[in-house]
């Protein structure tokens, strides 16, 4: 039974959700309102979004990259399908052509970063701003507003599968999906090999270039994708959506346990990070902080999980020395 | 010219004269007094933040959350004067905020021991949040005349607007550290390798700190410039400068790898950054030619070196 426990207390992803609970429970007590079955709702909704991405970035950041060009590209897209679609082009064929843009994406900072050998955060800092730079000369002034939102779509956004919200439910299917790939599957398992000692990794016959390559594709065919779930949460779109997104999203992996330095963590510690973020801004709100300070208190965060999670790491083993470069 | 080596800070140099010339033929508008000013004008900020950060990128170290302290300086400045500070006592506030943002920054990185980008990119946040938590959604609007003239009006008898002395002063300070004193050695050094800067006696932790703590206070100078320059301390001013300080600062030669870069070919390459910019932006690209150039040209700066590299080591390798 100790031992058990023991164990349990070693998953990472224990304390966060440890945390998660003791947010909520206080906040519930504090203010009742907060445990309604709307407070849940509303948290759920928030997360959705940046919960999706968080499980995307899992998959750069075990490997020790990052990706942070993800909001650039599901603003891009959200907007694609909305446009595209009070254009007359069918729903399914303008959700391909978002799947297919952050596929470009993801193509363009996999190459740069695994065959150029370039460090991701420069490259994706780059597709950051070309991306929106582009979006923006597309989307100019237009807004894509509510009444031009497809049906199906403003449908997703607005209603719920047994209480959840669907774009929640979305969030946690891709969740158990991507936990249960990097989990089993040998290429993901890769990924944490390259993320623990690329050098080794590439060494072991891991073909390092490639992984990293795939990588980088998942990542942006899912930041594509989740266009569908931002366009139907806020049922608009314009030249802004998505902007500052790619923040949150590293903020809810390093929060739930996905390590910076690389090779660790999952894609449910990454959702739970965003839970948990979202909890915390919600919570401040119950708790009748204004809310502009909320930006501040997820930096804060943001701030406390990492340096735990050094502290944490620093008992266990010498960590490695990473530089900005790798 | 037999010792002429072609170097990428002196293809920037080239580079800037060509963006002249193409400017002045493009548009008539882009070569005369006012414009020039306003170009100058529109760089400041960011030259000012970029001296620091060059050291700071040669050191092996980046710092992400500068406009976000930019802004809290802006902020600081504000909120100080609307709440009856002299704009002296303002001014100076928003100086020591900045330099207070880069000792936390330094701090975290040096004795907490974490990563500079994780760590920036928090406080990127935290900052950014601080200016909303003390503005709200009410910029301060009502700064004294006699000083905000200073952020948009020449040097008398010259098109030079007054952020030219800055811009100059801690270039030629900056200058001068990195690359003809043992302070610049030094960080060189670090960049290079830290752990034989250690063993060598540099005390890399030391250094480094100072490193963001100047970064914080340049950020802070550039607060400064920025507040008086549009008059106003609002929450969401500079968004996205940081972007543009570290696409300047590669784009000028600096390796993010660490251990390479000279200071003029950064100065060089905000010059041509701003001049690129004006041009667009008189041949009617609109404001999102900042966006998409700096991205561009900050892709540019790491892939031409590698993709160099990558066709001499392999010409190497075929003629051997």
């Amino acid at each position: 039974m100790i031992t058990a426990i023991q164990r349990l207390l070693k998953v990472r992803e224990v304390p966060v959700f440890l945390a998660l609970v003791l947010v909520t429970v206080i906040t519930g007590i504090a203010n009742p309102q907060f445990f309604s079955l709307s407070g849940l709702q509303d948290i759920t909704l928030g997360v959705a979004v940046v919960a999706t991405l968080a499980v995307a970035q899992s998959f750069v950041i075990v490997m020790r990259h990052i990706d942070l060009s993800v909001g650039s590209t599901i603003g891009f897209s959200a907007f694609l399908i909305g446009y595209e679609g009070s254009h007359g082009v069918p729903l399914w064929l303008s959700i391909v052509f978002g799947l297919l843009l952050g596929l470009a994406v993801g193509a363009l900072n996999g190459f740069l970063v695994a065959y150029l050998k370039l460090p991701s955060l420069v490259v994706t800092l780059s597709s950051l701003y070309l991306v929106r730079g582009i979006f923006n000369e597309v989307a100019g002034g237009t807004t894509v507003t509510g009444e031009q939102v497809s049906k199906a779509i403003s449908f997703l956004g607005q209603n719920y599968f047994l209480g959840v919200p669907y774009l929640f439910v979305i969030a946690f299917a891709l969740m158990l999906v991507g936990g249960y790939v990097m989990r089993f599957y040998r290429w993901a398992r890769d990924l944490y090999a390259i993320g623990s000692n690329p050098p080794a990794s590439s060494l072991v016959g891991i073909p390092v270039a490639r992984r990293t390559f795939t990588a980088f594709l998942i990542t942006g065919a899912i930041s594509g994708l989740a266009g569908v779930s931002l366009l139907a949460r806020f049922d608009t779109a314009a030249a802004n959506s998505g902007t500052g997104l790619e923040l949150n999203v590293v903020a809810a992996c390093v929060v739930g346990g996905v390590a910076i330095a690389g090779g660790i963590g999952t894609p449910y510690g990454a959702v739970i990070g965003a839970v948990l973020l979202q909890s915390i801004t919600l919570a401040l709100g119950a708790l009748g902080v204004p809310q502009f300070w909320q930006q501040a208190v997820n930096g804060v965060l943001l701030i406390a999980a990492i340096s735990l999670d050094r502290y944490l790491s620093s008992r266990v083993k010498p960590t490695q020395i990473m530089r900005v470069a790798e | 010219m037999k010792n002429f080596t072609f170097t990428w800070d002196k293809g920037i140099a080239v580079l800037l004269v060509l963006s002249v010339v193409a400017g002045s033929f493009a548009t008539p508008y882009f070569a005369n007094f006012d414009n020039l000013s306003f170009v100058i004008q529109d760089i400041g900020e960011i030259a000012l933040i970029a001296f620091a950060m060059t050291y700071l990128i040669i050191a092996g170290e980046i710092d992400l959350s500068v406009a976000s302290t930019l802004n809290l300086s802006s902020a600081t400045i504000g909120i100080l004067f609307k709440n009856g500070a002299p704009m002296g006592i303002a001014v100076a506030g928003g100086l020591l905020t900045g330099l207070v943002c880069g000792l936390i920054n330094g701090f975290l990185v040096t004795v907490v021991g974490l990563q500079s980008l994780a760590v920036t990119i928090g406080t990127l946040a935290l900052y950014r949040g601080l200016c909303y938590a003390l503005l709200g959604n009410n910029p301060v609007n009502t700064l004294p005349d006699a000083w905000t003239s200073l952020g948009y009006s020449n040097i008398p008898n010259t098109f030079l607007p007054y952020s030219t002395i800055l811009i100059v002063v801690f270039g030629a300070l900056f200058w001068i550290l990195l690359h003809y004193t043992p302070i610049g050695r030094r960080v060189f050094a670090i960049g290079i390798n830290p752990e034989a800067a250690a063993f060598s006696g540099i005390p890399v932790a030391k250094v480094k700190l100072a490193l963001f703590a100047t970064t914080g206070l340049m950020a802070g100078v550039a607060g400064v410039v920025y507040t008086l320059r549009f008059a106003s301390a609002s929450p969401d001013g500079a968004t996205g400068y940081e972007l543009a300080v570290i696409a300047a600062v590669l784009f000028g030669g600096v390796s993010i790898a660490g251990g390479v870069g000279t200071l003029w070919g950064v100065l060089t390459a905000v010059l041509t950054l701003g001049v690129i910019r004006s041009v667009l932006q008189l041949v009617n690209f609109d404001a999102n030619a900042l966006v998409i150039v700096s991205g561009g040209l900050l892709l540019i700066s790491v892939v031409v070196p590698r993709a160099t590299e990558m066709i001499r080591a392999r010409r190497k390798s075929n003629t051997k």
